[in-house]
This record gives structure tokens, sequence and C-alpha cells, in this order.
């Protein structure tokens, strides 16, 4: 009966596990791989310190990012429901690029000020979008969409403000962060990711019955004894801290929580013990993969992998858009 | 003298003006078979949420062997009582037997990573009792309206709770399904020891099945008693606004709607 899903995600394993292996040896510097192994020479330091932190990162950040998105189409029920459509990706890029622009007038510089302010817009984001289309304990999902537009262009404007009020210098890390990008990473973010996302991912799986009974409506679901707002709180909450950090590290990188969910739930179905663990790891191969292309393709130049990820999911979307239509059911 | 089972005191739901429910005073026995009719907008389902503790009481309270409702938590609410709802999400993308395991949530310890063994037997038995054993690796958003139905049943049985909780069981389906439906219905009750509370419009299904019935109107009970004493031409023809006629004879009242010439 579960044979497709559970080899389905046997074979996502494997795809993470050669994205993590491949990944770091492809680029447009050709590398050796005796000197790979002897660790000696600029091939080896090239693979070690500048690929695979950044592979490392694109696994953790996809892998967030799908999981993202997976509990917030639950959530919401809604197949268009991701970070960035409900605006909690704008708002933790909005309170970066405030960070970016004010960190040095402030001077705080033993403190972590943009991943802090990164959290801040994230969670404040969520609570605005909520408390837009939260209607007597309910939350109507078209206007959470709107709302989430409505966040969304709002901070994409008071970005565009601080990058106006911003030096030259500010504003060039500005747009370069914006455009989502895994280019300048040690393993310092690595370390800082990992706990947020794999954290995220131990909470998501404690409340995979929960996730499973909210496909089946709120009110069924309390009837079955979840305690819906308790839950609800705990799977916004989880989402924005993830958010929040990878936003952090990573800029904005875009629709990897859109696609990968609805990529996987035909193959793997819609069980969330399966469909957690297959975001997860699907999620982080495919931003591997995506950061692959995003430096090999124009090499010797480098794309931002979140143009990369935008430039496939703007069309992915209209496509979602377009099957809804047919009312295909995608959720 | 020991508390009544399950019990309505002076409940009551306001929601500005126009919905309204109560106050109330109502008993349901143990092992009975207790109907609500009404017209549309009588408030059987907000009765039913409250009853559920889906919604609060504006006023009054639910009394579970005397003890208030309001006290017991999501979990414990649901080991007693199981709800199946009139409206339902349209798309369910889970199986049949996905749906029906998640009818043992309130017995799932937080972390539990599998069902129990128990759990499995009480979906196995669940599933027996509606007869829906074969369609279980099925989505249910590909199965007919009479199947889902039987689906939501049986997820509501494998809570095994000792009240079940319809609305509106039997609307919508064909003459076959809904005798299946009430037929389900009265094994549980003199069978199975379980208590039934039901809402429906249908007046012959209230008849064939009550043990006691109360008509709501306008969010108050007209009248209560067994269907012989409730299915009466005056107290239908306050209720629904229009005109019946009831045929005696059978164990049962047959109540006809008289149409206008």
């Amino acid at each position: 009966m579960k044979r497709l899903p559970r080899l389905s995600l046997a074979l996502l394993a494997l795809l993470w596990l050669a994205a993590l292996v491949g990944a770091p040896l492809l680029g447009s510097q050709p590398v050796a791989l005796g000197d790979l192994l002897s660790g000696e020479g600029t091939g080896a330091a090239i693979v070690w310190q500048l690929r695979l932190p950044r592979v490392l990162l694109a696994l953790l950040a996809g892998g967030g990012l799908a999981l993202a998105g997976l509990a917030l189409q639950t959530l919401f029920r809604n197949p268009l429901a991701e970070p960035y459509t409900l605006g909690i990706a704008s708002g933790a890029a909005l309170g970066a690029v405030a960070a970016l622009r004010f960190e040095e007038t402030l001077g705080l510089s033993w403190l972590p000020l943009v991943e802090l302010a990164s959290f801040a817009g994230a969670l404040a984001a969520t609570a605005l979008v909520v408390a837009l289309a939260a209607e007597g304990g309910r939350v109507e999902t078209p206007t959470l969409l709107l709302a989430g537009v409505a966040v969304s262009l709002s901070c994409g404007a008071l970005i565009l403000f601080l990058q106006y009020l911003a030096d030259s210098t500010q504003t060039f890390r500005m747009v370069r962060w914006m455009m989502g990008g895994l280019a300048v990473v040690g393993y310092r973010e690595v370390l800082w990711t990992a706990p947020w996302v794999l954290g995220g991912a131990a909470v998501l799986l404690a409340l995979r019955w929960d996730l499973n009974l909210l496909l089946t409506g709120e009110e069924l679901a309390a009837s079955r004894g979840v305690d819906v707002p308790r839950v609800r709180l705990a799977i916004l909450l989880t989402t924005s801290l993830m958010l929040g950090a990878l936003v952090a590290v990573a800029g904005p990188i875009g629709f990897v929580g859109l696609m990968v969910p609805h990529i996987l739930r035909r193959p793997v179905g819609h069980d969330h013990l399966l469909l957690l663990p297959a975001c997860l790891l699907g999620g982080g191969a495919f931003l591997a993969l995506c950061d692959l292309g995003a430096r090999t393709l124009l090499a010797p130049a480098e794309l931002p992998v979140g143009v990369f990820t935008a430039l496939l999911g703007g069309p992915f979307f209209l496509w979602l858009l377009l099957a809804r239509r047919r009312e295909r059911p995608l959720l | 003298m020991s508390a009544p089972f399950l019990s309505a005191r002076g409940l009551a739901w306001e929601l500005g003006s126009g919905v309204h429910l109560g106050p109330l005073d109502l008993e349901v026995e143990r092992g009975e078979c207790f109907v609500l009719v009404g017209p549309n907008g009588a408030g059987k389902t907000t009765f039913l949420r409250t009853l559920t503790g889906l919604l609060r009481p504006t006023a009054g309270q639910v009394l579970w062997e005397g003890r208030p409702l309001a006290d017991l938590s999501r979990r414990e609410l649901a080991r007693r009582l199981a709800y199946v709802p009139q409206v339902r999400p349209a798309r369910v993308p889970l199986t049949v037997e996905e749906v029906v395991v998640l009818g043992r949530y309130p017995y799932l310890a937080p972390l539990q990573w599998e069902p129990a063994a128990g759990d499995r037997a009480a979906v196995e038995r669940a599933l027996e009792l509606v007869g829906i054993g074969e369609l279980r690796g099925r989505r249910v958003d590909e199965l007919s309206g009479g199947e889902r139905q039987a689906v939501w049943i049986a997820a509501a049985l494998a809570q095994e709770a000792p009240v079940l909780v319809l609305d509106e069981p039997t609307t919508h389906l064909d003459p076959r399904h809904q005798r299946e439906v009430a037929t389900l219905l009265l094994r549980l009750t003199r069978d199975a020891g379980r208590t039934v509370v039901a809402a429906t419009h249908d007046l012959n299904l209230a008849s064939l099945l009550a043990d006691r019935l109360v008509a709501l109107a306008g969010g108050r009970a007209l009248a209560a008693g067994p269907p012989a004493e409730v299915l009466r031409p005056e107290v239908l023809a306050a209720l629904f606004a229009a005109p019946f006629e009831v045929v005696r004879g059978g164990p049962r009242p047959v109540t006809l709607l008289e149409l206008g010439q």
C-alpha cells in the first residue's frame, strides 16, 4: 500500500546524499580528486572552505523553506500559502535590510543585529497577516492571502525607501543580499542555521498527527481533540523562526516553499509522517541543485540563487493557478 | 440521585442579533437515541456544537455526569463525544484508512510515532461496523457522497466515545444509504450501548430512529418526548410553518407534508 511513498522517500535521501557529495566537486573551477584527498592546494581549499559550506547551507535552507511552505499550506488549507505569499519572508527581509542600514549607526557590533532583526521582522509580519485575516477565531484564507500580498508590498516599499537612504556601499550589500544568495558563506552560517531548521523539523514532526487532522478541517480536528489555537500558534512560531534564521543568512530565496511540497505530494502522498521528511530532503536537494546551476550555468559569472529559483517559480505559480482553475485537487 | 448523563442547563448562545440559541434545558440519557428536529436556522447545529464543546456557550453550560464540559480538555472531550459535522471540507487528500486512524488522536501520546495495536484494532472495528473495509486504500475525495459519509462516521466511531453526535447524517443520501446509516445508528444504541444525538430535517427518519425527539424552533424547545408525542400536526405546523398530515397506525407515526392547492 505504502510502497511508492517509501520508495520515493528513499530516492529523495539518495538524491540528498548525491547533492551533498556531488555539488561541492562541481563548479567553474575544476578540482582534481588527488588535491582534494591530500587536502593541499587551491582545489582542496575551494571545495572544503567555499563550496562545502555553501552546499550544506543550501541543503539546510532548501529543506527549511520547503518545510515552512508545507506547514503553512496545511495550516491554511491553501496551496498558494508559503512564507513568500504570506509576507513572512518580506517581513524578515525588511528587518534584515533595516539592520544593514543602521548597524553602523547603532554601533552594537557585538550583537547579531541582522539575525535578530530578521527574526523580529518575520514574527511581526506573521502576527500582522494573521491578525488581519482573523475573524472571530477563524482565519479566512482569501483574506489571508490578500493580507500577505499587502504586507509583502508594504515591506518591499519600505526596503526601497531604506535603500534610498543608504550610501552606495550599504546599497550594494542590500541589493546583493535581497537577491538571495549563498555566495559568501562559511561554516559559521551553517552552524547558525542548522539548529533552527532541524529544531523546526522536529517540532513539525511532533505535530504530524495534528497536521494530518488539519487537512480534514479545523472543526473536525477540534472535535478529534486537537487544541487548534495552540497548534496554529506552534506552527506559525516555528515557521517564522525558521524563516527569520534562513533569511538572515541567505536572503529571501523565493518559491522553494511553494514548489517543493507540491512536487512531492504526488509520489509521497499527504501523510505528514512521510511528507515532512520528504520536504526536508527534497527541498534541500532542490536548492543545492539550483545553487549548482546558479554558479555554473553562466560561469565564471554567478547568478544569485534567489534569482534562479524565482525564474523557475514564477511560471510554476502560474501553472498552479491554471491547474486550480481546472479544478484539479492540489491539496 | 445520580447526576444525569449529559445535560444542558440554561444553555444559550448568541452572536449579535439574529442567530441565537436557548436558553435550553435538556437531558440526554445513556444509551438512547436523541433526535433534534426543526427548520433551517432553528439552532440545531449550534446546539450540537455547544454540546461537543466546539462552541463556548454565552450563558449556561453543558454537564457531563454533573461535571461542566468546559472543565475538560479537548482530548478529554474527544474521548467522550465523537462528532460528525454536516459541513466538511470538499477536498480531503488522505485515504480512507488515514482518515479513520485520525479518530484515534485523543488516545495518542504527544510523541507517539505509530498508532498502537489497540488503536489499529479500533480502526478495524470501525471500518467493519460501517462496512467500508474494502475502501481503505481509496482517497476520500474520490468517493461517492454516501461512501464519504460512511467514512466520516467510521472515523467518529474509531474515537470509541460513548456519545456519537451527528449533524444531518442522512441529508443528500439516497434511500439505500439513508437506510444503511439509520440501521447503523440503531445498532449502535441497541447493541453497542452507545448514545446517539442527531439533528435532522427528515421527520420520518427521526420518527423511526428516536427514543426521544426535541422540536427546536428559534433556538427554543417547542416540544419534547417520544416521537408519538412530538410528531403531531399542531406541533409540526408551528415548527415548520407548513401544514402536515400525521398517519398513525404503525408503531411510529409517519408525517406527510400537505401541498397547497
